[in-house]
């Protein structure tokens, strides 16, 4: 598979660089569709549920990991979900009691996390079949990937419908907002024009490589 | 007994995990209650006194019921807003009401002869962005503030400065707009007869 590296990556690396870019969970496996439509209308939100993505997801990790050698194959679903679901809650607590304004914005997508199929995913492929160490830097690395590509869908969003970036106005005050940003409609069009564009880029990377390898 | 054994055996992980999670959230739960009752209580506060700047403080002084406009009795919260000295100089109530895409839940204020609506302020409420949740901007809640306390209008057309009965609805946003007075004239009525009734105000009025 890679044939031009004279050193090859050490596993670490590779799973911290999958969730950024060849495995992002956003753009490349389209997981968490929910919270990435939803929470997407400005910067501050997207952030806070990226943020609060990758405690859960670092938490069930560690924990699914340090309890891989004990799982019933049969009943590893439940025990992921019980794991997510108590971390999950932790956080919805937390940001109720020491951000309730963004707890309310957020609404009911704190408590959906427990449905995300980026945690369980993980849970599932990575963590329950590999040690402690990988299993950290994976959900570090797939956490960050959600969260970059959530704020950046969001400040497209945020730009377009309000003028601002994190509530600050960076466009000049003749520039009439796009209320249709605000709304999901304009969660579902920038999501498309993002999956297209990172289509485009792998594709055209993607025929450079063999270009370079047929030489 | 071997079955018992064989389910334990299958199950014990989860078991002691369940314990584990539950003692974790138990805690968590403990340690964060407070501050977010309290968190609870000062926006709710907080909206009530910008309605009625002049008030210090707000006082739980009962519950009333409010029909809703199907007949559904709902609960409402009265609060009493006491004055630095402390006299009451107005009544808040929270209520709430079928919008444009979801509930809109109100906190209304009105003085203490229950003549005047003092303002209203948006607890929640889901209404298209740019149109119905203007609903919270100024325009459209300042009309209700000093507005008498009895049935309200609402017109399309009119000046939104002249505070009277007859409310401007919002450009484009009619029936957010719509809403808005429907839950104030449903609750308004309700709310004045139980107040006679517990005689927290005067008769006649």
């Amino acid at each position: 598979m890679e044939t031009n590296t004279q050193n090859p990556p050490s596993i670490y690396k590779q799973t911290l660089l999958a969730g950024l870019w060849r495995e992002n969970p956003t753009f490349r496996l389209l997981l968490g569709m929910c919270p990435t439509l939803a929470v997407t209308a400005a910067v501050k939100p997207a952030l806070t549920m990226g943020l609060a993505v990758v405690f859960v997801l670092l938490c069930s990790n560690i924990v699914v990991s340090m309890m891989r050698n004990l799982l019933k194959p049969h009943l590893r679903i439940l025990m992921f979900t019980l794991t997510i679901a108590t971390f999950v809650t932790i956080v919805d607590l937390f940001l109720k009691a020491y951000l309730p304004k963004m707890s309310e914005t957020l609404g009911p997508y704190v408590p959906l996390i427990i449905v995300n199929c980026i945690i369980i995913g993980r849970a599932e492929a990575c963590a329950s079949k590999n040690p402690i160490l990988i299993s950290i830097i994976d959900a570090l690395s797939m956490g960050a990937g959600f969260t970059i590509s959530l704020c950046v869908l969001a400040s497209i969003r945020e730009i377009l419908s309000t003028g601002a970036i994190w509530e600050i106005n960076i466009l000049p005050k003749t520039f009439v907002p796009w209320a249709a940003m605000r709304m999901p409609v304009g969660a579902f069009i920038t999501l498309g024009l993002l999956l297209a564009l990172v289509n485009v880029i792998t594709a055209k990377s993607k025929s450079l490589q063999t270009q370079k390898n047929s030489k | 007994m071997s079955k018992i054994k064989f389910f334990i055996q299958q199950s014990w992980l989860l078991l002691v995990c369940s314990l584990f999670f539950g003692l974790l959230l138990a805690g968590a739960n403990a340690v964060w209650t407070p501050r977010i009752e309290q968190n609870k209580i000062d926006k709710l506060n907080k909206l009530m006194s910008s309605l009625i700047p002049a008030a210090k403080n707000f006082q739980l002084a009962g519950t009333l019921t409010i029909n809703s406009a199907k007949g559904k009795p709902i609960p409402t919260d009265l609060y009493k807003a006491l004055a630095e000295d402390g006299d009451c100089i107005g009544y808040c109530f929270n209520t709430a009401g079928p919008g444009f895409t979801d509930k809109i839940e109100l906190v209304l204020a009105v003085d203490k002869n229950f003549k005047k609506i003092a303002g209203f302020n948006v607890l929640s409420s889901n209404e298209t962005p740019g149109f119905g949740d203007r609903i919270k901007q100024p325009y459209y809640r300042n009309q209700f503030a000093g507005a008498p306390a009895g049935p309200l209008d609402l017109e399309k057309t009119g000046d939104p400065k002249k505070i009277d009965s007859e409310i401007v609805a919002i450009t484009g946003a009619t029936i957010s707009s719509e809403a808005v007075v429907d839950i104030v004239n449903n609750a308004l009525p309700q709310l004045k007869k139980q107040m006679k009734q517990k005689g927290l105000i005067e008769d006649g009025n």
